[in-house]
């Protein structure tokens, strides 16, 4: 009370305008036709522009769960294409087409924070063991490749992104078939080099670059890049390709997971050809 | 004549009267097209004597904007023009305060003041009241243009009124 009475005597002349003024208006508004059409038509228009900006923030809150959804489709699908299912019929063209069993499948997952401007460049997920992640698992963005699951935790895993100078992912030119291993020179975020393509392949610029499936981390078949350039050193027998990357990875968002069924058997025989 | 409580009373009413039961034909004269207002009830505003408490002060501007808006039909646009510069009216004295001060008993009239600081003191007034005045009337920022062309010319009449009261009348307080 005290308090209330020291704001009075500090401001009150203050406040009694307030108060006074505040009546003034009010009586305008109520008693004159145009004012009160004018505080009518801009209440309406507050009232809508409000309305617009809170749909619009509902829009952008309910694009999570959008994108959550929209990737669940897309598994969905990419799990039924060719590319990403073991075929158990001995011959192509039988007619025992569902004859098949799925190969690969996906996890959906963010990006939690990435980088492509070190010579090592690993970026995080926001998905771990605990839905189903493990290291040595491709990663794949909507576009193309992105890279190879390093570690995991319970929650995040850690991916070698294929911008990292020990990246090597087996790759082949699309039409002509000769297979190469994808490595990064750690300048430009851009392009990767492609080796090890034989001096007697035909290639041309501009041919698509596309995952080989040799490597059991992704799908055959997975978009990579261009060729942007050829050169053959003198005295080698194999081209230095220069692939150009559909994927933009410095702003890269969604991505899935690449888990292979059958990798437990691919390990038991890698075993063998090691011994 | 000698007690102020009595001058101002008489000063309210007859400036009320005048505005509003005169000085209104004048604006509505000539079919409506001559729609610049003559405005000289703030007189009593300015005239207050120095020593009056602002929250009184504030209470006769409310109470003749009020009186005015029953004259001209507007209810609360008057009311708010003249509280607002019924506010104002410490802060412009503060401002334009001569370097020996004031003397509280008297009344910031011509005769007092002298008739330089007085028109000053007026002008400044009667511009933020007829600002005031054509803001609310308006109701938006948009007719800005519509606002500062009529209180312009209001102003221009307004004022050549006042000082015509004043040379006549000269009050002491």
């Amino acid at each position: 009370m005290r308090g209330l009475l020291q704001l009075f005597a500090t401001y009150g002349n203050f406040l009694l305008f307030l108060a006074l003024e505040g009546i003034a208006l009010f009586m305008a508004v109520q008693f004159n036709h145009r004012q009160r059409a004018i505080w009518g038509n801009s209440l309406g228009l507050a009232a809508a522009s409000t309305e617009a900006t809170v749909d619009r923030i509902g829009d952008y809150v309910g694009l999570r769960e959008e994108v959550i959804r929209l990737q669940g489709a897309n598994i969905a699908l990419m799990e039924q294409l060719d590319n990403a299912r073991y075929r158990n019929a001995i011959k192509r063209d039988t007619a025992f087409s569902e004859a098949s069993e799925p190969l690969y499948t996906f996890i959906g997952a963010n990006v939690v924070s990435n980088e492509v401007t070190s010579l090592s460049n690993t970026f995080r997920l926001d998905k771990g063991r605990l839905h189903g992640v493990e290291p040595g698992m491709g990663v794949i963005a909507t576009e193309g490749i992105a890279g190879v699951v390093l570690a995991v935790s319970d929650h995040f895993s850690l991916v070698m992104s294929i911008l990292h100078r020990e990246s090597r992912i087996k790759a082949e030119i699309a039409s002509s078939g000769y297979f190469g291993t994808l490595t990064w020179n750690g300048k430009s975020p851009r392009y990767l080099t492609l080796e090890a393509i034989p001096k007697h392949a035909a290639l041309l610029e501009g041919d698509t670059v596309v995952t080989s499936g040799y490597s059991n981390l992704f799908p055959e078949g997975i978009m990579v890049g261009k060729v942007a350039e050829i050169a053959l050193p003198a005295g080698e027998n194999f081209y230095q390709v220069k692939v150009e990357l559909v994927n933009d990875l410095s702003r890269l968002r969604y991505v899935y997971i690449v888990e292979n069924q059958m990798r437990e058997e691919h390990e038991q025989l890698d075993e063998v050809a090691n011994e | 004549m000698s007690n102020p409580i009595v001058v101002n009373i008489i000063r309210f009413v007859v400036l009320l009267l005048l505005q509003g039961l005169f000085l209104k034909r004048i604006s509505d004269g000539w079919d409506g097209w001559f729609y610049v207002h003559v405005i000289l009830y703030p007189l009593f505003i300015l005239l207050l004597p120095l020593r009056t408490p602002r929250v009184a002060v504030l209470l006769l501007s409310f109470a003749l904007g009020l009186g005015v808006d029953l004259f001209y039909g507007t209810l609360g646009i008057h009311t708010a023009a003249t509280t607002f510069m019924g506010y104002a009216r410490a802060y412009i004295l503060n401002i334009l305060e001569p370097r020996e001060g004031y003397n509280v008993n008297y009344s910031p009239t011509a005769k007092r003041m002298g008739m330089a600081w007085f028109v000053r003191y007026a002008a400044v007034m009667m511009g933020l009241h007829l600002l005031a005045y054509y803001s609310v009337d308006a109701f938006s920022p948009v007719f800005i243009l519509d606002i500062l062309l009529k209180a312009a010319f209001s102003f221009l009449l307004s004022m050549a009124l006042l000082i015509m009261a004043t040379y006549i009348f000269n009050p002491q307080d």
